[in-house]
């Protein structure tokens, strides 16, 4: 009898290397995010906490974070490619848009 | 040990595939348990183990987690580049609901799936965002945050590229039924987000009405390469603007509508880490922080003007993730910022 259990268990150990097997390749088992609280296993991957480090405060004086309403408000010496910077800087003669201004209900559109 | 009991028609059963009991004590006799009836024994047992072992998997597959589409209807329109959706992972979806419902007028749809509780947010009736709940994880220092999608076309080039260039892959990249596929990283300097190839399209490009999402801004120790870095990833035009002294500000822009602005971490934040932050479009900031306290959440920044003439603050939820507030007047008549 005892044989018998040991057979039904090493059929069961088999059966759950292949489920976890099949799990895997399925992509339900999710891997690991890196520390930055992402699931590891089961849930939604892109369920995350992030490290404490929402410090706000020391937004002084000129510290501005919107776009800008209408027209080109390019500032002096901006663009260009030669300017050294790591990204491509858009030509001059581009004006800067703005955020969407069309209402969902239609209208004008500008930039 | 009691042993396991067999009925007669499960014994009948197995001895018709070749297998014997003893007639006393009911066991399987080692020495002719598995008479050969022309079947190799050991592959029957590993057809069986795969079976079980399928059967085992099914459930686990079935309840992946399918999410709705973030446009309904279906529209045509792709704006790589764009922010697309946002969600917030929170240790307590109900509360969450309460205090977004209450500062916005948000609705909210449940669905559980695969072990998660999520809630997708509506505002009149157009989805805004969704709402995961998970526990905080015990022991570590964390706290609840809302995750910016970024539209992409191709979320497994995008991931090619972002590796490429010094980002952490945080979620590989899945496709989840209806939503799409999406991906999440941590760019180089550690600000999280996430690209999603939308199944139903992007949203269009409208004014977002108040209580939707307006505006995104990177606060990064890195400003320049920060903007180098999704330059390369969603083609950005990039624009410098006007900055104080010591700070950077760069704005991002696709399809000539502006769609991001990158600032400098202010200096004297030596704890703070680099992070996307979402602005909400709102009528009136300071009424808005004072609901927010009055919600349970908290005043990061108070409100302020910024250069567009309006009011910007930004804000906690009663779990302490982070959102901004922002005035965007339909007139044209703005304030100068002092």
């Amino acid at each position: 009898m005892n044989i018998l259990i040991l057979r039904w268990l090493r059929w069961l150990a088999l059966a759950f290397v292949l489920c976890t097997l099949t799990a895997l390749l399925s992509g339900c088992i999710l891997p690991p995010g890196g520390g930055y609280g992402y699931d590891d296993g089961g849930g939604y991957g892109a369920a995350y906490y992030e490290p404490f480090g929402f410090d706000y405060g020391g937004w002084g004086h000129g510290y501005q974070v919107a776009p800008f309403r209408g027209g080109d408000h390019r500032s002096t010496g901006g663009g260009g490619h030669a300017s050294g910077r790591a990204y491509r800087s858009t030509p001059a003669s581009h004006s800067m848009p703005s955020i969407p201004s069309r209402s969902r209900s239609g209208g004008s559109r500008s930039h | 040990m009691a042993g396991i009991k067999f009925t007669s028609n499960f014994v009948g059963n197995i001895e018709k595939q070749g297998i014997t009991f003893d007639d006393k004590t009911g066991d399987i006799p080692i020495s002719r348990s598995f008479k050969h009836k022309g079947n190799n024994p050991f592959l029957r047992q590993v057809l069986f183990a795969i079976l079980l072992g399928v059967a085992c998997a099914m459930p686990v597959m079935a309840a992946q987690i399918q999410l709705p589409a973030i446009v309904e209807p279906a529209s045509q329109e792709h704006h790589v580049g764009k922010l697309i959706f946002v969600e917030l992972v929170t240790p307590d979806i109900a509360v969450a609901k309460k205090f977004y419902a209450g500062l916005f007028g948000w609705t909210f749809r449940d669905i559980q799936a695969g072990g998660t509780k999520y809630a997708e947010a509506f505002l009149d009736g157009r989805p805004v965002a969704g709402l995961i709940h998970k526990d905080v994880p015990a022991s570590e220092h964390r706290q609840p945050a809302w995750l910016s999608f970024f539209a992409v076309g191709d979320v497994d080039a995008v991931k090619k590229v972002a590796l490429q260039k010094g980002a952490k892959m945080l979620f590989e990249p899945h496709t989840i039924p209806d939503r799409g596929r999406e991906a999440v990283f941590a760019d180089p300097q550690g600000a999280v987000f996430a690209v999603l190839a939308s199944s139903n399209g992007d949203p269009p490009d409208v004014l977002a009405a108040p209580g939707e999402w307006i505006w995104i801004s990177l606060i990064t120790s890195d400003p320049e390469t920060n903007a180098a870095f999704y330059q390369t990833l969603f083609d950005y035009e990039v624009f410098e603007l006007p900055a104080s002294e010591g700070a950077q500000h760069l704005l991002l822009a696709s399809d000539n509508y502006a769609r991001a602005s990158v600032n400098t971490l202010p200096a004297n934040r030596p704890n703070a880490h680099p992070h996307w932050l979402n602005y909400v479009r709102v009528e009136d900031t300071v009424k808005m922080t004072a609901k927010v306290v009055a919600l349970g959440g908290r005043v990061l920044v108070e409100p302020r003007i910024d250069r567009h003439g309006g009011k910007v603050a930004v804000v906690a939820d009663p779990f302490g993730a982070p959102f901004g507030l922002l005035e965007w007047p339909d007139t044209e008549s703005k304030e100068v910022p002092k």
